[in-house]
């Protein structure tokens, strides 16, 4: 059997993660920078919803299977709302919900054979209260990365890996939500712009840059099937929930620029 | 595992319980006094519902507390006030708290108007063994602002009998133990004083529910009054189209100097 070929065992899980990578390669990236209200997140999607509010001060979003996003997505919210309420709303923070909740489903998954993996990258973010912002991204096999300055998941590493470099060196928290906006739009393009290089079989230059014409040119083409999405944990809105979905026109003016 | 966006239900699947396990057919110790007493009114004016209650628990003759907040904001556009058992009061309004958010959060549309006033009776009738045996009785006034009524809206006030039914009222509610002292008042002054209570402006509201809880105080001794030397004010919030307001305290000793004091 299984459990008495360690070899066999090995090789099981490196073809599950052969199989997941090849599942997730073509999917769209999904970004979260901060700016000076709190923090954006961008995405591309084909119709369904892939950004959502998780608690008052936590959002989710996530590439990959849209039932495995579902499931996932009402695990966070289910976590946060039994905690909030058990202890109080402050205690609800990003890296409990991750360390405990979200990564070992994830990784639990992932290791048993006879179960179907989650075909999902999760990027998930929140503010602090008086300031401040941070990131966790999980990866399909229940590895999970923090991070303060962004978080970016992509269809391969090294698209995530390239949008992160350029997101970090944008330096957008001191910023207003639109010039994030646009940041997070040509990080976008460039992680597809990578991902397709990839796809392609084609090299992948050291440090890849992408310019205003060549966005334009990757975002017509991704919009022939996708629509942009966009929402924001903002600090200063009155209601003690921050998350906010931006609205069309607030996201076609962004776009309209490369098109 | 309930995808139905029922927090309540995923709360009671981790084993929570609303009230306390009473044992069935029990009877309360000899001397046992529930912290209980109250005035709270909600009324509509110009530009949506103002709500306000006294700031007095007692239990029997004693005062334990002289700054209990009794009108609780519970989303954006909805305020609980309670009276009755302020322990199981609480917790109503932290579950009710969380589970407009959840259903939002989970189903990814905002619970109605109707099913929120539904989640509200279901968490009365949930506390009816409690409230059977003579202790922790919630009895709570619901105030919204219905934002499906468009600009037109004005806000609507609903009242709870202590088994959960649920009643819209017209202009006004009051419930606890000094209702009795105002209910006559607030329906005297809507009807024949020429100055009915959605047409008041906000200041002259604010002064209305002060005089009639200053009423109510000296009527009923589990209803504070405005104790001046400690600031202690009635809180009052109001709920318009822009969401609810804390009116502050300075306002409402403002208010108080010059309509109440004089």
């Amino acid at each position: 059997m299984l459990l008495d070929e360690p070899y066999r065992w090995a090789e099981t899980v490196a073809n599950r993660r052969e199989y997941l990578e090849d599942q997730l390669r073509g999917g769209s990236p999904a970004i979260g920078i901060p700016y000076d209200d709190g923090v954006l997140l961008l995405t591309f999607g084909r119709g369904g919803r892939k950004l959502f509010e998780v608690y008052d001060r936590v959002a989710f979003a996530a590439m990959g299977h849209p039932a495995d996003i579902e499931r996932l997505r009402i695990a966070a919210v289910d976590m946060a709302h039994v905690d909030g309420f058990t202890n109080s709303v402050a205690d609800v923070s990003l890296q409990r919900l991750v360390n405990f909740g979200i990564a070992p489903l994830v990784k639990n998954a992932f290791d048993e054979v006879f179960r179907a993996p989650y075909i999902i990258r999760v990027l998930m973010a929140e503010i602090g209260p008086a300031g401040g912002a941070r990131f966790y991204t999980v990866d399909c096999d229940g590895t999970f990365e923090s991070a303060e300055r962004c978080g970016a998941v992509a269809g391969t590493e090294k698209a995530a890996g390239v949008m992160r470099a350029y997101l970090e060196a944008a330096r957008t928290e001191a910023g207003g939500l639109k010039e994030a906006l646009d940041v997070a739009l040509r990080a976008w393009a460039l992680g597809r712009k990578v991902g397709r290089a990839e796809e392609e079989g084609q090299e992948v230059p050291e440090s890849p840059q992408v310019e205003d014409r060549e966005v334009g040119e990757i975002l017509r083409e991704e919009m022939r099937t996708r629509d942009a999405e966009a929402a924001v944990l903002a600090r200063s809105r009155l209601s003690k929930s921050k998350f906010r979905a931006l609205t069309g026109e607030e996201v076609r003016a962004a776009v309209s620029k490369y098109l | 595992m309930p995808h139905d966006g029922d927090f309540f239900g995923l709360l009671k699947e981790s084993g929570y319980r609303l009230g306390a396990d009473v044992a069935p057919g029990g009877s309360l110790p000899e001397g046992f006094r529930p912290t209980e007493g109250t005035t709270i009114l909600a009324v509509n004016y110009d530009r949506g519902v103002l709500i306000a209650g006294d700031r007095r628990a007692t239990a029997g003759n004693a005062v334990i507390h002289d700054r209990a907040d009794k009108v609780l904001g519970i989303d954006d556009h909805s305020v609980l006030a309670i009276s009755g058992s302020p322990a199981i009061a609480y917790e109503i309004a932290r579950v009710l708290e969380h589970t407009f958010q959840y259903y939002r959060r989970s189903q990814l549309q905002e619970l109605s108007l109707e099913g929120k006033l539904r989640r509200v009776s279901r968490l009365i009738r949930e506390n009816l063994p409690m409230t059977l045996q003579g202790i922790g009785a919630v009895i709570p006034i619901f105030a919204v602002y219905d934002l499906s009524d468009g600009p037109e809206g004005k806000g609507k006030i609903f009242f709870y009998d202590a088994l959960g039914a649920q009643f819209e009222c017209a202009d006004f509610a009051t419930t606890g133990s000094g209702s009795p002292a105002i209910r006559g008042a607030l329906y005297y002054q809507n009807r024949w004083s020429g100055r009915p209570l959605a047409s008041m402006g906000l200041e002259e509201s604010v002064g209305l529910v002060l005089r009639l809880l200053e009423t109510a105080a000296e009527y009923d001794t589990a209803t504070g009054g405005t104790d001046r030397r400690a600031a202690i004010f009635p809180t009052v919030k109001t709920i318009s189209r822009e969401g609810i307001r804390d009116v502050p305290a300075e306002e409402i000793a403002r208010v108080y100097g010059e309509q109440v004091e004089r």
